[in-house]
């Protein structure tokens, strides 16, 4: 299996204006692929329908070979996990609120839930901080926690880095890289940052107007052709 | 003295003579310029011939030997009236009715039974008729607070509600906190009140029947086992309600309802 996800002349209205006019694309296994493009050109639109946290209008995405609609809505997203673009937290602590995927089917792993906490770049000092009361970019690092905690196979990142401070975006991207690299994940990074998404990806998907641009080798992407 | 100290036709006279006070109340608006004076006419000319037609339709059921036939459409219709009036309350949420409704009766058909059961109602409609009024009115009071703020919950809560859907939560989990936080919000007033019990008002089934001439104990007996039926009946159909509202809230593939969005 070359591909996890292959997305099939896809199509998504939103109150009646069409946001993805068709998309095809394939994503490969263990691959960073970043997906650029200005706002409204319908990027969080496509995580989600990935997600399927909403549904598609037309078109079909098979992930490992199988049509997404064959997969019980809350068990794919356990395995493709979407980190959305506004990092909500529930109530409690950084613990509880890592712990929240696993423990839905039973008791979490408290060295699982720590893992990945460091992983998504916070100290141990945070397990037991109140969640609602960190900084944008804390929640952001918790918000990855949370997805990694899940041990997903697919991680549909919503503009990862926004909100974070500049000095530190770096910084989150490397943790991102890592634990990908670490999990053999595949990543859907969404971004509208021409550079960003030439550090960390491994293809580059341009989404313009609702379709595919184009998709593009990190290396030889200048971001002119496709926009 | 055993109840209302004189007959109908005095009754009358007497309410004549107390219309004395709605007199004043309108003269006290008017000349405060309120603009209520009309409406107030309006409500208690309405409110009293409602109350005249259906003290005349009780005379005839109380009297009536099968009065246990006529009884089931006189419940029927509370329970009706009460899920359209909730409902009304949860408009954003389409076809409401067919949650308020099932709700209420669950709700109220259950106490109605214990209260049955235990002897705390006599199978009599001189007892049935005022209980299961305020069983289901009460019911309905309550699921209306509910379903108001549940929706109020979803449409603020929908990032949060996708959050944990996206993590793999199913419905019932995902809107797990703002549910349970609907019912106690509608609980909480008729709780306020049952704490307040006789300190700050004597609440209407008491006074009732310490007016029909009951003693204080076996009055204040009653109330308690009212404000148990009232509390039971509003719990079980807040609970109801919220259950059923997952379905008008997520579709079959766990995703949020368009309406949430609107």
């Amino acid at each position: 299996m070359n591909n996890i996800l292959d997305i099939n002349d896809l199509k998504k209205s939103l109150e009646g204006t069409p946001v993805l006019k068709s998309i095809d694309l394939d994503v490969r296994l263990g691959e960073v692929m970043g997906l650029l493009g200005p706002s409204g050109s319908g990027k969080s639109t496509l995580l989600r329908c990935l997600n399927r946290i909403i549904e598609a209008d037309s078109g079909d995405i098979f992930y490992k070979e199988k049509n997404l609609k064959k997969y019980p809505p809350s068990e794919l997203r356990k395995e493709v996990v979407l980190v959305p673009q506004e990092s909500v937290m529930f109530s409690g602590t950084v613990f509880d609120n890592v712990a929240y995927g696993p423990s839905i089917e039973g008791e979490a792993n408290r060295d699982h839930i720590l893992t990945c906490i460091r992983d998504a770049g916070l100290s141990s000092d945070f397990e037991q901080r109140e969640a609602e009361k960190l900084s944008g970019g804390e929640k952001r690092r918790v918000a990855l926690a949370r997805a990694l905690a899940l041990e997903p196979d697919v991680l549909l990142l919503d503009e990862p880095t926004s909100g974070v401070d500049p000095k530190k975006k770096e910084e989150v991207e490397m943790s991102i890289l890592n634990f990908s690299d670490k999990r053999d994940l595949t990543v859907i990074w969404v971004t509208h940052d021409l550079d960003q998404a030439k550090r960390v990806s491994t293809r580059i998907a341009a989404l313009r107007d609702g379709k595919i641009g184009g998709i593009y080798d990190c290396d030889d992407f200048d971001g002119g052709e496709a926009f | 003295m055993n109840g209302i100290p004189y007959g109908i036709q005095e009754g009358f006279l007497i309410l004549l003579s107390v219309l004395s006070l709605l007199a004043l109340v309108v003269i006290l608006t008017s000349i405060k310029k309120l603009g209520i004076s009309k409406e107030m006419i309006i409500a208690v000319a309405k409110g009293g011939a409602q109350l005249f037609v259906i003290a005349v339709v009780l005379n005839l059921l109380f009297v009536y030997p099968a009065w246990y036939i006529p009884i089931w459409a006189f419940l029927g219709m509370m329970v009706i009236i009460g899920g359209y009036t909730s409902a009304k309350r949860a408009t954003e949420m389409p076809a409401a009715f067919r949650i308020t409704t099932p709700s209420i009766l669950t709700g109220g058909a259950l106490v109605l039974t214990v209260l049955a059961v235990t002897r705390a109602m006599p199978l009599h409609p001189q007892f049935i008729i005022p209980l299961a009024g305020m069983t289901f009115g009460n019911s309905m009071r309550i699921c209306s607070i509910c379903m108001e703020r549940l929706i109020s919950e979803v449409k603020q809560n929908k990032a949060e509600i996708e959050t944990a859907l996206s993590l793999g939560a199913d419905s019932k989990k995902a809107v797990k906190n703002h549910a349970d936080t609907s019912i106690r919000a509608s609980l909480i007033p008729t709780l306020d009140n049952l704490k307040t019990l006789g300190i700050i008002f004597i609440p209407g089934a008491m006074s009732g029947l310490l007016m029909g001439g009951t003693t204080p104990i076996l009055a204040a007996q009653y109330q308690i086992i009212v404000y148990l039926m009232i509390v039971g009946g509003g719990t079980i159909s807040t609970i109801m309600a919220t259950h059923l509202a997952k379905r008008k809230i997520f579709n079959d593939k766990e995703q949020l309802r368009e309406w949430v969005y609107s």
